[in-house]
């Protein structure tokens, strides 16, 4: 990857993390946009589809309600693309092996996206007093742009975490990796479906809807049963 | 006096500053700044460019509702406004009924988008993802995209048009009724999935697909777990640490 491409990460960071909670909301933040988005900006958008398959589910049941802060689930994908796209390469290391390293990684640094998002939402407590102070002067061009410049501190914080995971988390690949990538080779599959089973399990246990076990039992083991009489 | 109306061009810059809703989310007022700036224009056609600082106090405090909903929120409240100055009797006046409808729509907005629609367009763009397509990510946009965007534009013209009455039409879409319904196939849906994962590993690992039901457990364990409040991070470096670890020592 060249710096042209980092720059690029970087732009899809910001445009990815403001659809979160201060643009639009169309879902372009969800890993399973995100992450095959940077991966398509970068040459290769398959290794972004695998990647954001492994997250979609995990943190989908956080809900982005009030002042609760979900993990950045957004920046562990673009960050993760990133990941798997420049280190993979320079370790000589390609494929599911390397996106499920580049995940591992990714997923506990995506915990300083809550940091930063609430540093960010901080910031914006003062351009709210500073926008209300305006609107209550007369001036609602001041309040219009005390509101858009928090576009800013969200753009900046998704910024930050992007920055966080690709810099520490390519530190920890490069120490890491070699140890690693011969376990992860041999638990490969099961390692991928792991993650998607344990996402798929996390929803089922937030979703908050009576029948919620019996009708994912059901489904379970009529589909299972199709596949393996059909 | 007559009841000013807006105009349609009020209403597009409306629907368009409705998706900035959230640009200065804040601790302290939450959606404050973005409830101002998205009735803004239609103030300006109703009071011209000088705001009475008396509006500017009504509409300026704290505002939290769901984003889907605000731009019914903000043109019933314009027209509440239009019909207080051309004099009328209002039977709830502004304030109230801010203060009366932004927690339910945010309750019934929060069930409906991410708790319904947004974990069924997920799975069904999983799904198409596991046959390897590059379609996943569309699929995905386009199904949670459709009624976001209908809603949003829908609800603004349906408080403009209706004023106070818009309450009730949204009551009778039944919308609490359709989140349970999407949440229910949802569930069925990660039953899918899981089933078809554990069908795959078995075919890879040459095992009997009997084998796959172990799965069923594995999983059920972990959906109590999460729902007893085990963070999907502590799950995951739970099974990864594990199977490296039989990686490593088989």
């Amino acid at each position: 990857m060249v710096a042209g491409d980092y720059l690029l990460a970087g732009l899809v960071a910001m445009l990815t993390g403001l659809d979160r909670v201060a643009l639009v909301q169309a879902m372009i933040s969800r890993p399973l946009v995100a992450a095959p988005l940077t991966g398509w900006l970068l040459g290769n958008p398959m290794i972004g589809l695998e990647i954001g398959m492994l997250l979609e589910l995990l943190w989908l049941g956080r809900l982005p309600v009030g002042a609760a802060i979900p993990p950045d689930d957004t920046q562990v994908a673009v960050g993760a693309t990133v990941l798997a796209l420049s280190v993979g390469p320079l370790l000589g290391l390609h494929g599911m092996p390397m996106v499920i390293l580049a995940v591992l990684v990714a997923i506990p640094l995506g915990k300083f996206g809550q940091v930063f998002d609430r540093l960010a939402r901080h910031v914006n407590d003062r351009l709210a007093v500073s926008g209300e102070n305006a609107l209550l002067a007369g001036s609602t061009r001041g309040m219009e742009r005390n509101h858009l410049f928090g576009l800013a501190s969200f753009a900046l914080a998704s910024l930050a975490t992007a920055l966080v995971i690709v810099l520490v988390g390519s530190f920890i690949l490069y120490e890491a990796a070699p140890f690693l990538i011969g376990a992860v080779r041999e638990a490969g599959l099961s390692l991928q479906y792991s993650l998607v089973l344990v996402g798929a399990a996390s929803l089922l246990g937030t979703i908050n809807v009576n029948r919620s076990i019996s009708l994912f039992c059901a489904a379970f083991t009529g589909t299972l049963l199709v596949l393996w009489l059909g | 006096m007559k009841e000013r109306g807006l105009s349609w061009l009020t209403l597009t810059r409306m629907y368009l500053r409705s998706f900035l809703l959230q640009a200065s989310w804040n601790f302290e007022k939450l959606q404050n700044l973005g409830f101002f700036y998205l009735i803004l224009p239609g103030l300006h056609s109703l009071y011209g460019d000088e705001l009475p600082e008396e509006v500017c106090r009504r509409h300026g405090g704290y505002f939290n509702t769901h984003p889907c909903f605000a731009p019914l929120v903000a043109a019933t409240v314009l027209r509440l406004e239009a019909r207080s100055l051309a004099g009328e009797d209002l039977a709830v006046d502004v304030e109230t009924y801010k203060s009366m409808v932004m927690a339910p729509f945010a309750a019934m907005g929060d069930a409906l988008f991410w708790g319904g629609i947004r974990p069924l367009a997920a799975l069904i763009g999983l799904l198409v993802a596991s046959q390897g397509s590059l379609w996943a990510p569309v699929v995905f946009l386009v199904l949670f995209n459709l009624p976001h965007l209908v809603l949003r534009g829908g609800g603004l013209l349906l408080g403009h048009m209706q004023g106070l009455n818009a309450i009730e039409t949204v009551q009778k879409c039944r919308l609490p009724d359709l989140a349970i319904r999407l949440k229910e196939s949802t569930t069925i849906l990660i039953g899918i999935l899981c089933a078809y994962l554990s069908y795959k590993g078995c075919e890879h690992q040459s095992l009997s697909v009997v084998w796959g039901f172990v799965l069923l457990p594995v999983v059920l364990l972990f959906a109590w777990m999460a729902h007893k409040g085990v963070t999907s991070l502590f799950l995951v470096l739970l099974t990864t640490s594990s199977l490296l670890l039989l990686a490593l020592l088989f």
